[in-house]
């Protein structure tokens, strides 16, 4: 075959992929901007209304209202940060809260160095085992002056899920809230994120909170005290991403009562709901995502009346990855942990019984987040292919692409909108720009590079269930302790 | 250090006020400057640690909830200074028992609510003074 | 081709200028929020000495106050917002001094014209500003703006009534939780409640007969809080009958702070194994606290309980119950539950 009938026939298939393809293609078009126009729609609402919240704040005591809470902190050698963590978590502003660190068979100092700071002393009490546990717990420690609301429980190495699963056990407090090491909580954060079950203390069972990236921020002792934009790109851009997840994406979604993704956000759970549902899965990578998904499914099989809410105000600040693998990893594991949470519960879909969240809430995910990349992985093999042998013009194809990334562009910018008009962290002028300027830069190379490794999440992710069952999702949680 | 309690003599005694907010800041300072203490008012906590540190007052009045270092922390830190010893007092819209079991349990002299009294606050500035003469 | 060019085209470029047009969206809300405030400032500073002078009760001869009366326009205005702001920090005299501003610049008069104002920025402000001026002649529309659409206002609404703490407004509070689709929010509810003295004892009771169960929480929660003992009969009532969790559990925590001696045998009947560990533990809590010696036999038969931490939490109360409870604990001496209670108790002690 000579090389013209070779471009020839390649042409022909391109012209054949784009016309069996392209009404359907059309149709997604229109979905995905009419949902993303809805998500503008919902910004505006939440403008709104965070506008009211602001302009009528009152200071809140509670009155004995607010539950207390017990902050499970897991930890495989964090012998550098955890006191710091610890000390910060102790001193939050709350009426009742303890802290519960897991020592999950740590090989470091982590345990001796929270034995020094905090004077503990071993107790032998037995932990209540609500929640199977298969790894032994090799003792229960408690600060020595009696006073500090500390438990120190040290197990063997079994993985962070059945480390909260223990920490739950554990847990004495009527809610429980799930943390990292290496999480920054507001000072504040627990009062906004525990005021839903305050206000509504028979029917909210979950409740979530806004993460923001910290990179670059001035941190000492634990605490903020200076928020500043992060030194580089890629952690500008997962900013922005943030902004929009959680300004648009969630309480969008709690607004219309189909909140199902509390994941990636600071949860703070009822402890007696936690435990009915079994806790968190062993083996899962979207471990909270999870959670939440079975604490609706029971609810919603039992035909109880319950609420999980989501709270704009900022909770909690993380390190994002800063360098390309880093940031590889985590996309992988949370397509993948989408993917097999999704697939989980696919019989959810479209029941009646299930209500907004089996006909809007996990339709959308499915289609907007789960397959979102593969469209847009075609789209980028399609488009340039399509140039370069003819079928359509450059003109053609440029406005397409504008109109593309300038609607996603357009809906990260009223993201911005809200976050200035409501809570304004970055107070310098620069940090605008640089927001600006990075939820532009997102669209060339950043998303492209997460469409990419997403899919290759889900890939291994479908590959590793039929070959290596179990091993795989092992892996998955290395990536995130190491 | 010749003032009787309840007068003391000007400047002579210094005293460090530390809240995040202007209003109470300011009129704090006033109503102490003008019961006749040298005042030094800032607006954080570090900035309030940093200010012990350099020059250590006769006593700190200290917001427990402040950016960066929480009075809490700050008052920590005093007692881990070379000058354990000033008195405190914290000001704090924290109203629980717990709370002000926790600013006395790392240290606190006195515990004023708000809102609070200002007349009320500088009756117990001027009792932890005198006590502490 | 075209015409779908021609679209195509448009949309982009309308695209485009939307994202114009939310660029400069946040710069003028930045901008906006900037020059206001020092707007404010400006005004302001002027009265600032004098404001100061007046919030820190050094106003002796009254001047002070004068001088802020005759603020009028804008400055009246931000002067205003900025003495609500103040009401929340100090009290005393010279809350009541300032109160006497407001009331001089017609700011109580036109907040109680401001309730039934189209926005409900204003409404919500107007209440808050009626309830720190303890705007005790308000009651009424404020008791009636409990029932706003708007949830700002109803907040608004019942923290107003809390601060004037007429105890004639405990039972519209309390009856507004259950509205439906415009409840409100339990805690606030509490909150207002809580600083309307001894009065509401009898409204409380009611609440906790009410249809919803988020008023009988808030009703139980408030009865143990207060120690509101004429509530126990619907107290022990909840905690035998409820069908929902979270009310009994409140229940058996508030009989905790407040029963009799014969109480006892109630919270001790709810720690069967049958009912649901979150109730027996919280009514072995409960237990403790009341502190009676007919609850020893009970709390010494879970010593050896299944669940550890309810073993624990049945030591510490009998500990708790100093020698009677002290001596149930023989013959149990080895177990961990028992140990451990005793450890914490001694850590306890140590440091108090």
């Amino acid at each position: 075959m000579s090389w013209q009938g070779f471009v020839e026939g390649l042409r022909s298939f391109v012209v054949w992929v784009m016309d069996v393809t392209s009404v359907p293609i059309i149709v997604y078009f229109v979905l995905i901007n009419s949902s993303l126009l809805l998500l503008i729609g919902l910004a505006y609402l939440e403008f709104r209304t965070q506008q009211r919240r602001r302009a009528t704040a009152i200071t809140w005591q509670g009155a004995g209202m607010a539950p207390g809470v017990s902050l499970l902190v897991p930890a495989y050698n964090e012998e550098a940060g955890i006191v710091t963590a610890v000390k910060s978590f102790l001193t939050l502003r709350y009426p009742r809260h303890e802290v519960v660190v897991i020592d999950d068979g740590s090989t470091d100092e982590t345990f001796a160095r929270l034995e020094e700071a905090f004077d503990l002393i071993q107790v032998p009490r037995e932990l209540p085992r609500e929640i199977p546990i298969r790894a032994k717990v090799l003792g229960v420690f408690v600060p020595r002056d009696g006073r500090a609301n500390l438990v120190v429980v040290r197990k063997e190495n079994s993985g962070k899920t059945e480390a909260l699963n223990l920490g739950i056990n554990a847990a004495s407090e009527p809610l429980v809230a799930m943390l990292d090491g290496d999480s920054i909580l507001e000072p504040d954060g627990l009062l906004h994120v525990t005021r839903p079950f305050a206000d509504d203390p028979t029917r909210m069972v979950a409740t979530g909170g806004a993460i923001r990236p910290v990179n670059g921020s001035r941190v000492v002792s634990g605490r903020i005290v200076r928020v500043e934009m992060p030194q580089t790109w890629l952690p500008r851009i997962q900013l922005v991403e943030y902004l929009r997840a959680f300004l648009l994406g969630r309480t969008g979604w709690s607004r219309l009562g189909g909140l199902i993704l509390i994941s990636g956000a600071f949860g703070l759970f009822r402890r007696d709901v936690v435990v009915e549902v079994g806790g968190l899965e062993p083996g899962t990578i979207g471990e909270d995502f999870e959670l939440v998904m079975r604490i609706h499914k029971r609810m919603r099989d039992q035909g109880r009346d319950y609420r999980v809410e989501f709270v704009p105000e900022p909770v909690s600040w993380t390190e994002v990855p800063v360098t390309a693998k880093v940031l590889r990893n985590q996309r992988r594991r949370w397509h993948r942990g989408l993917w097999e949470v999704l697939w989980a519960y696919r019989g959810m879909l479209f029941r009646p019984k299930y209500g907004r969240i089996g006909w809007l809430a996990l339709p959308y995910y499915w289609l907007f987040e789960l397959i979102a990349p593969l469209l847009e992985l075609f789209g980028i093999l399609i488009v340039p292919l399509a140039l370069l042998l003819g079928v359509v013009n450059v003109p053609f194809a440029i406005l397409f692409l504008l109109l593309a990334y300038g609607y996603a562009v357009m809906v990260t910018l009223s993201a911005m909108v809200v976050d200035e008009w409501a809570f304004h962290k970055h107070d310098r002028w620069r940090a605008i720009w640089q927001t600006i300027a990075a939820s532009v830069l997102e669209n060339i190379g950043y998303r492209q590079a997460t469409v990419w490794w997403r899919l290759e999440g889900w890939w291994a992710s479908i590959r590793g269930r039929k070959h290596v069952w179990g091993v795989m999702t092992r892996t998955g949680f290395d990536e995130d302790t190491a | 250090m010749s003032a009787p309690a309840g007068e003391p003599e000007a400047s002579s005694v210094r005293v460090l006020v530390a809240d995040d907010d202007a209003d109470i800041r300011d009129l704090v300072e006033f109503k102490l400057t003008q019961a006749g203490y040298a005042v030094e008012a800032v607006p954080d906590g570090i900035s309030a640690w940093e200010a012990f540190a350099a020059n250590p007052p006769q006593l700190a009045v200290l917001d427990v909830m402040m950016p960066g270092l929480s009075g809490i922390d700050v008052l920590r830190k005093i007692r881990e200074s070379d000058n354990p010893s000033v008195p405190v007092l914290l000001l704090s819209a924290k109203s629980r028992d717990s709370d002000v079991d926790t600013g006395f349990a790392v240290g606190a002299d006195d515990y004023v609510i708000k809102p609070f009294s200002p007349r009320e606050l500088l009756h117990r500035v001027n009792g932890m003074l005198a006590r502490a003469r | 081709m075209i015409v779908g060019g021609a679209l195509l085209l448009g949309v982009t470029l309308a695209v485009l200028g939307g994202c114009l047009l939310l660029v400069l969206a946040v710069v003028a809300v930045r901008a906006r929020r900037r020059s206001r405030q020092q707007r404010d400032q400006m005004l302001l500073s002027p009265l600032r000495g004098p404001l100061i002078t007046v919030a820190s009760g050094e106003d002796d001869d009254g001047s002070a106050t004068e001088q802020l009366t005759w603020a009028t326009g804008v400055t009246r205005t931000v002067l205003d917002r900025n003495i609500v702001e103040l009401l929340t920090k100090i009290r005393g005299g010279p809350a009541d001094q300032l109160v006497r501003v407001l009331e001089v610049h017609g700011a109580v008069e036109a907040a109680t014209g401001d309730l039934r104002h189209r926005s409900s920025v204003r409404r919500a402000r107007a209440a808050q500003l009626l309830g720190l001026a303890r705007a005790d002649h308000t009651v009424p529309q404020l008791v009636e703006a409990l029932r706003d659409e708007s949830v700002e206002v109803r907040n608004s609404a019942a923290y107003a009534l809390g601060l004037i703490g007429d105890p004639s407004a405990a039972g519209p509070v309390l009856a507004a939780i259950g509205m439906p689709d415009r409840g409100l929010p339990a805690a606030t509810a509490a909150e207002a409640l809580q600083s309307m003295g001894v009065g509401i004892s009898e409204v409380l009771r009611e609440g906790m007969r009410d249809d919803n169960a988020r008023t009988r929480v808030v009703a139980a929660h408030l009865s143990g809080e207060r120690s509101f003992t004429r509530g126990l009969p619907e107290l022990r009532h909840l905690l035998d009958h409820d069908a929902d969790l979270t009310v009994r559990e409140t229940a058996a925590t508030a009989i905790g702070r407040l029963g009799r001696d014969e109480d006892a045998v109630v919270l001790a009947r709810h720690t069967a194994t049958d009912e649901p560990l979150s109730l027996r533990r919280a009514c072995v809590q409960a237990l403790g606290e009341l502190g009676d010696g007919a609850a020893v036999p009970v709390l010494a038969a879970l010593l050896d309980d299944p669940d550890p931490r309810l073993a624990e939490l049945s030591a510490s109360a009998l500990l708790a119950l100093g020698p009677v409870g002290r001596d149930a604990l023989s013959g149990h001496e080895d177990e961990p539950a028992v140990r451990t209670a005793r450890l914490v108790a001694s850590l306890q002690k140590a440091s108090a």
